[in-house]
């Protein structure tokens, strides 16, 4: 509101002067000493302190308080030169005689408008005083006062203090700011191009909120999980814990450690993609001991996620020595958008294991005697990778069908079991892969995926050296997930899960971490060199 | 209109209207956004943030080699399309030709006064391997429903079995829904006398995809009618499985027929348990005590075990009186 002038008016100064425009001869008001015209400008704000002022300070000098109203455009818009326009500053005032203001010609001595502090006379109470005086009865007052704030109190000082000057008014400015300082002038010129496109913008705008909102807040999980947009809710992971575990071994402080990493890393990806997590304890019991069916639970647990989960349609198995090394990759994207492009149902294309594939028998439909089933991707119900061994059970995905129930009926039997249980080291596994070789009804129906696709496998797992480029894990092409396995055998789970962590968090750093580590390298590279340099002189 | 005085003022001044309504506190702001003028501009910037994500999550490559076998073309045919039933009996072709041809005929006969078809493949064409050849009714029944894929039931009778009674149409005799709720046996041990798996009590007839009947000893997989389908294959399948036929069950596939329908859930859940003498009575044999013994009318007189007698020609001289009551109801 008020301006502090530059050049002419070292008389005035100091003590700043509301609503007086600097421009103004400043003879006017010399005849109102400085304090007391402050005094009763805060005679608004400050009721109480006012009220004890004498009323007859130079009242007419002033404008009632409700003319000075007015003049508030001056510094939010930067157009502080409308200012003598605006009808009520003191130098008009003076100069003019104004009309009669509603209450009358101020006479000092003669009536006191406002209020006259204290225990004035009853027959001067106005609705003002009155206010001010229950107000001080309550002791609080009856409505909140405005400028509370530390911007309200200070924002005067603070604004009198800005770069503003309005020192040369150019007419044909219109109201606008025509100062000399260039940033302000670019400045002023883009937010008025920006008022002006408000129409384009405000959508746009828009946008970026809903953008930011949408990822800030879980709205982007809803989202992924409901079945129209992400369908995430389609998909539940099966994860296997305590493998092994039970009356037969006491987990260590390694164990703990490793199944609190693979199930952490499971529930996140989980949670960003809005697929179910089903974590299964999967320690010996009795019960399966008693009947030959160690490591046949698989069957029951996948049946149990199916009850649990009715919605959902593909059911993702996957070990404890797992770890998904990129949670970016949702499964639609990587897998089941593209399902026809990323399988292979004839199994010739990656046969470690020589099964003569298209069956051959006459008397069999020919959809079993084709080496692809019937070619189409909605009939694909079971998807197995495979590594240099043959089918992987480490991870693998069913899908909710009549076909998996009948498979998953028929993969445990005693009569199998009986006759093959000594040849079978990996139990179901090699269950399965018998049934795919003599049972020709489930061959139309499994797909396989690439082992690098879902089950990459370290060094040490399918050759000591790891460079196969059909199984092992390829840090370059940032394959999707580790399976570390037969690591219980001879190598360290622990280590392994531990590295295999740090390079996923590694890989998947955030730009902006990127150039923090980048930073941190480089001063650390040139520290060493310098150092070395050094070493070298002495 | 316009009235002299405006209506008076009420005396009782309504209390204070609340301060917001809804519990939920909006800020101005946003209760701005929401009048209806600035609703188009809402509707338009979500949706505009919808396309955005579904364009951003449209963007992803492969490049996993591709397995290049060419998709095969698959003749579809629908079942039901075809006759409604195929009789199917393997043939030994080292048996008699004479009496081949009499069984041979007492079927055709039948199917042609029914439209059915006949399917009369040999048993020793299919890879049993070491295995009894009465295994080869399995593959059987799986070739005829690839050799007529449109037909809906398959009827697999022995070749030690008559049909006695062609007059009875085996869709309403046994297949129709309704008749077969009715006719089929629940909540009865699959193998008699006391296993402790039972028929399912409540199962619907469209859903039965497998008929089958029971004599003194248990299952009889001498007269079986499957329906065409998946559930056809899976079954047909699991039960030809190597492993069951290498496993010297006492009674060869019929014990392993027994055998995977006690352990496998979704198979007894296709069953239908029906009276012997629906499908198989016997003329001689272990027959059911209850009803399985052959009396004038059954549809079918089976003189069970006939092919496993010492001399080889027992079983054309036990059916010949069979032949000859055929004959003259020509």
């Amino acid at each position: 509101m008020c301006a502090y002038v530059p050049g002419n008016t070292a008389h005035a100064q100091r003590t700043s002067i509301p609503r007086i425009p600097p421009h103004n001869s400043s003879n006017s008001f010399t005849v109102a000493s400085s304090n007391s015209f402050s005094a009763s400008a805060g005679q608004r704000r400050r009721r109480s302190s006012a009220a004890r002022q004498p009323p007859n300070l130079s009242l007419n000098n002033f404008p009632p308080p409700h003319s000075g109203t007015g003049t508030t455009s001056g510094i939010s818009g930067g157009t502080g030169e409308a200012l003598p326009t605006i009808p009520g500053t003191p130098a008009f005032e003076m100069s003019r005689s104004s009309s009669p203001r509603p209450g009358g010609w101020s006479s000092p001595g003669l009536n006191t408008p406002y209020d006259t502090g204290g225990g004035g006379s009853p027959q001067n109470v106005t609705w003002a005083s009155a206010q001010a005086r229950s107000a001080e009865v309550k002791g609080y007052p009856a409505f909140t006062p405005r400028n509370q704030g530390f911007l309200g109190k200070h924002f005067r000082r603070i604004s009198s203090s800005l770069p503003f000057s309005y020192g040369d008014k150019e007419k044909l400015g219109r109201g606008r700011y025509q100062g000399n300082n260039k940033v302000l002038q670019w400045l002023n010129r883009i937010g008025w191009n920006l008022w002006r496109l408000r129409r384009i913008i405000a959508p746009v705008l828009l946008i970026i909120t809903f953008y930011v909102l949408f990822y800030v807040t879980p709205l982007h999980r809803y989202y992924r999980r409901s079945s129209w947009f992400g369908g995430g809710n389609k998909f539940v992971v099966i994860l296997a814990a305590n493998q092994g575990g039970g009356v037969m071994e006491w987990k260590g402080p390694r164990e703990w450690a490793i199944e609190r990493d693979t199930v952490k890393n499971k529930k996140k990806y989980t949670q960003k993609w809005g697929y179910d997590l089903e974590i299964v304890d999967m320690s010996t019991k009795k019960r399966y001991a008693h009947e030959w069916r160690e490591s046949w639970e698989k069957v029951d647990t996948i049946r149990n996620a199916m009850r649990k989960y009715p919605h959902a349609e593909w059911f993702w198995w996957l070990d404890t020595n797992t770890f998904i090394m990129e949670p970016t990759y949702s499964l639609q994207q990587h897998i089941f958008n593209k399902l026809n492009d990323v399988t292979y149902r004839d199994i010739n294309f990656f046969n470690p294991l020589n099964i003569s594939h298209p069956l051959t028998d006459q008397y069999l439909d020919p959809e079993s005697r084709s080496p692809v089933g019937d070619g189409k991707p909605d009939s694909i119900n079971m998807l197995v990778p495979q590594d240099c061994s043959g089918f992987n059970l480490g991870s693998f995905f069913v899908r909710r069908s009549v076909w998996t129930d009948r498979l998953l009926d028929v993969w445990w039997d005693p009569v199998g079991y009986e006759q093959k249980h000594m040849e079978w080291e990996h139990k179901e596994q090699d269950a399965l892969e018998y049934m795919y070789q003599n049972q020709p009804w489930i061959r139309p129906h499994v797909a396989f995926l690439h082992q690098r696709k879902i089950n990459s496998f370290p060094p040490g797992a399918c050759g000591e050296k790891g460079d196969d480029p059909q199984i092992h894990y390829k840090e370059n092409d940032r394959d999707f997930l580790v399976n570390m396995a037969g690591c219980e055998w001879g190598r360290d789970c622990w280590v392994e899960m531990y590295s295999y962590r740090r390079l996923s968090d590694k890989l998947n750093r955030k730009p902006f971490e990127k150039i923090k580590d980048w930073i941190v390298d480089t001063v650390k590279a040139r520290w060493e060199k310098k150092n070395k340099n050094g070493d070298k002189k002495s | 209109m316009h009235f002299a005085l405006p209506p008076r003022k009420t005396s009782r001044p309504p209390p204070y209207a609340a301060r917001n309504n809804s519990s939920l506190p909006i800020p101005p702001a946003l209760k701005n956004l929401l009048r209806r003028d600035k609703l188009r501009l809402v509707v338009v910037g979500i949706l505009g943030f919808l396309t955005v994500i579904w364009l951003l999550g449209k963007s992803g490559k492969d490049t996993a080699p591709k397995s290049t076998t060419p998709i095969p073309k698959i003749p579809k045919v629908a079942i039901g399309s075809g006759p409604p039933v195929v009789i199917v009996t393997t043939i030994d072709p080292k048996a008699d030709p004479a009496w081949v041809q009499k069984i041979k005929k007492n079927r055709e006969d039948y199917a042609k006064k029914h439209g059915y078809l006949t399917f009369f493949p040999n048993n020793d064409q299919y890879p049993t391997g070491k295995s009894p050849l009465s295994w080869a009714k399995v593959p059987a029944i799986r070739h005829a429903m690839t050799e007529y894929p449109g037909s809906t039931f398959f009827w697999y009778l022995e070749s030690t079995a008559l049909i006695m009674n062609p007059s009875l149409d085996l869709q309403s005799h046994i297949l129709n829904p309704s008749k077969l709720e009715k006719s089929m046996i629940v909540n009865e041990p699959v193998v008699p006398p006391d296993s402790v798996i039972k028929t399912f009590g409540n199962l619907k007839g469209d859903r039965i995809d497998f008929v089958v009947t029971q004599d003194k000893e248990g299952l009889t997989p001498t007269s079986i009618i499957v329906r065409n389908g998946e559930w056809a294959k899976y079954f047909l399948d699991a039960w030809f499985d190597p492993i069951y036929r290498s496993y010297n069950f006492q009674k060869a596939e019929s014990h392993a027929l027994e055998h995977i329908i006690q352990w496998h859930g979704t198979m007894l859940a296709k069953l239908a348990l029906v009276p012997q003498d629906l499908l198989n009575s016997y003329a001689s044999g272990p027959a059911n005590p209850k009803f399985g013994q052959y009396k004038e009318g059954d549809l079918v007189a089976n003189f069970a075990g006939c092919a496993k007698g010492k001399d080889k020609e027992s079983c054309p001289e036990q059916m010949k009186p069979f032949f000859d009551i055929l004959d003259q109801a020509q």
